[in-house]
């Protein structure tokens, strides 16, 4: 490529050179050769150049206003909450989109304001540029593997072990340390805490080895700090309640009792069947005692995939999956009848405290809930 | 005998005083009695009331006895029993016109009401009068929305959602049942409905979700539904990240296409 390079000019001549030589020449010295730059106006003051200026003023104007009403609207505009039926709803609707709409606007304004001038404003100019062929010549590709090796020769790497060596356990160790930051997240003992409440086979209503507190039937009223237990009179016939495990111990504590509500395993649907049906409920063989008369405990995590299947039809008694369309029978324990689901839902042994009046579990699950597991086909 | 006249005298002083005191002590605990003991919560066949209830019956017995049978004991293969589903569930069905039914079938859909607010209003005291249920609130209207609408949305997707969908759109159940979208029903209607459980929704009694909480979870619907959940100016079904994504995508798409060809056009 050498032999294609330009004369370069000497310094008398460089110190000559206007601006548009110096331009042509760093093009040339690129192997770019502009053809061509004509003027989009060549005929200054023309109507047509005056019509062009001002669109594009008018989206750079536009983009200012929108921003500027941004500004606004981000600092003025009613933002708190209205509920549909006051007079402040209207403005409090139109807070969000608002806020989209100008800044938006602000944006889109100025992009065009941009491409609006390059494409009226700027010469459409022609360029040829050079391309050269095929790989580099043979004395580039010689001088530059003598330079590369000379390099090395010259670092001594090869002769100083003790550095090699270092260097070596260095970026080992970072790559092992790399290799364990990837795959450590996967290697874990599941079984590790199987007989407390975070083992697999446990949920949240499985005491800590060591408690005997009573467990309790806790609704959530969308406070949560807040402990609402369960009579059996709370329910009428054909009603479904959600509820979560609660202990004396945890009163007062505002963190557990929330974690309690939010904890994966713990929702369980406590159903009181209506007396026609109660009296044909077919019941699983030794969880005879677990429901209390009409009231009926299952998990609410689908067998399947772990889903909430809280979709309760007191009419027919099935609890419908929305996520893959199992059903299970209420009537009996809770048996899949369609879709994909294999097991039952797990019934949870319940009880009255009769001190209190309120719904206790007697224990935990005793089998699994929620999708299958290595152990548990 | 000076003495003993004033013996006399102190003896009906005393007599009289005791009645006093006996008559105070009656009203005070008759009084006491009306204050402490709480009004009776179900409108039983007060004399006002047996009227009304009279012509509840007749509009009972040209209405929905073919079904409901004669003592509302229900008809095989027709109509379920009505003993004991209160006025709650017969201002639902009747308000939203799902009853009088038109034909069997597994769900009454909804249409335009039959019985008019007069006609439905004795119905119901009727069918209060014969063995209770749960009873409508005294508020009406806009009265039953509540004053914490974020807590009635936490409460309604807990309760709610799963058939209802997080904004009211409704879902499907099994064999082709549907819980019906919310756009639409009076406050009166949920919260009738969430009284009743009409169908085959769950039945939420007072004690389980309170008033209030049941005031909330309509204020929750109410700031949702009727178009006041759709600052897009479109809701694309209320169906969440899916539709959303997807119009979001392909809309969106489109427009960077389009904003790309015209920044690479020459002119």
């Amino acid at each position: 490529m050498n032999s294609d390079k330009p004369d370069l000019p000497s310094e008398a001549e460089l110190a000559d050179m206007d601006r548009d030589e110096l331009s042509r020449l760093g093009a040339r010295l690129d192997g770019v050769e502009v053809v061509e730059a004509p003027d989009p106006w060549p005929v200054k003051g023309t109507r047509a150049e005056k019509r062009a200026e001002r669109q594009i003023a008018f989206w750079f104007t536009l983009s200012a206003l929108a921003g500027l009403a941004f500004v606004v609207i981000f600092i003025w505009w009613p933002s708190k909450y209205e509920p549909p039926r006051d007079e402040e709803f209207q403005a409090y609707y139109w807070y969000t989109p608002l806020l989209g709409l100008t800044l938006g606007l602000s944006i889109l304004g100025l992009g065009i304001g941009v491409m609006s001038y390059t494409k009226k404003f700027l010469p459409h100019e022609i360029a040829v540029q050079e391309r050269h062929d095929g790989g580099s010549n043979e004395l580039d590709k010689a001088t530059i593997l003598a330079q590369l090796s000379e390099t090395g020769e010259r670092s001594g790497i090869a002769r100083r072990s003790l550095i090699k060596r270092s260097a070596g356990a260095g970026a080992g160790v970072l790559g092992l340390g790399l290799g364990v930051f990837t795959l450590g997240a996967f290697v874990r003992n599941p079984h590790a805490q199987s007989e407390g409440p975070d083992g697999l086979w446990h949920t949240g209503w499985q005491n800590p080895p060591g408690s005997t507190e009573k467990v309790f039937l806790r609704r959530d009223t969308g406070r949560p700090g807040e402990v609402s237990l369960v009579r059996p009179e709370d329910l009428d016939a054909g009603a479904m309640e959600t509820v979560f495990p609660f202990r004396e111990s945890e009163r007062g504590d505002e963190h557990k009792l929330l974690l309690a509500l939010q904890r994966a395993d713990n929702p369980v649907m406590l159903i009181r069947l209506r007396p026609d049906d109660a009296r044909r409920v077919i019941k699983h063989q030794g969880q005879e005692d677990f429901n209390y008369g009409d009231f009926y405990a299952y998990t609410k995590i689908c067998s399947h995939l772990g889903c909430p299947t809280s979709l309760y039809e007191q009419r027919t008694n099935r609890i419908l999956c929305p996520c893959h369309q199992s059903q299970f029978n209420a009537l009996e324990y809770a048996k899949p009848i369609f879709g994909p689901a294999t097991r039952k839902l797990a019934q949870l042994p319940i009880d009255v405290d009769p001190e209190t009046g309120y719904f206790y579990a007697k224990r935990d699950f005793i089998e699994a809930i929620g999708p299958a597991f290595w152990e548990r086909a | 005998m000076i003495m003993k006249r004033l013996r006399s005298r102190s003896k009906l002083h005393r007599r009289v005083a005791g009645l006093l005191a006996l008559a105070v002590a009656l009203i005070g605990a008759g009084a006491l009695y009306s204050l402490v003991l709480p009004a009776p919560q179900t409108a039983q066949a007060n004399q006002p009331d047996s009227v009304a209830v009279q012509q509840g019956r007749q509009i009972y017995n040209t209405t929905c006895i073919s079904c409901h049978g004669k003592n509302l004991e229900g008809v095989d293969g027709r109509g379920p029993s009505l003993v004991g589903i209160g006025e709650a569930a017969v201002y639902f069905q009747t308000e939203t016109g799902r009853m009088p039914a038109v034909q069997q079938g597994a769900q009454m859909d909804e249409k335009p009401r039959v019985l008019t607010p007069d006609e439905i209003e004795k119905l119901m005291a009727f069918i209060q009068s014969q063995g209770g249920g749960p009873t409508m609130p005294e508020e009406r209207g806009e009265e039953l929305r509540g004053t914490d609408p974020a807590r009635g949305g936490e409460l309604f997707r807990l309760n709610c959602a799963s058939c209802h969908n997080f904004t009211g759109r409704g879902g499907a159940l099994s064999s082709g049942k549907f819980a019906p979208e919310l756009d639409g029903s009076t406050e009166d209607e949920i919260y009738a409905a969430m009284l009743s459980g009409p169908e085959s929704m769950p039945r939420f009694s007072e004690r389980q979700l309170t008033p209030e909480e049941k005031k909330d979870i309509i204020a929750y619907v109410k700031s949702v539904t009727d178009g006041n959940n759709n600052p897009g100016g479109n809701p694309i079904g209320g169906l969440g990240p899916q539709s959303e994504g997807l119009i979001a995508f392909i809309v969106g798409m489109a427009a960077l296409l389009g904003i790309t060809l015209w920044i690479g056009a020459k002119h």
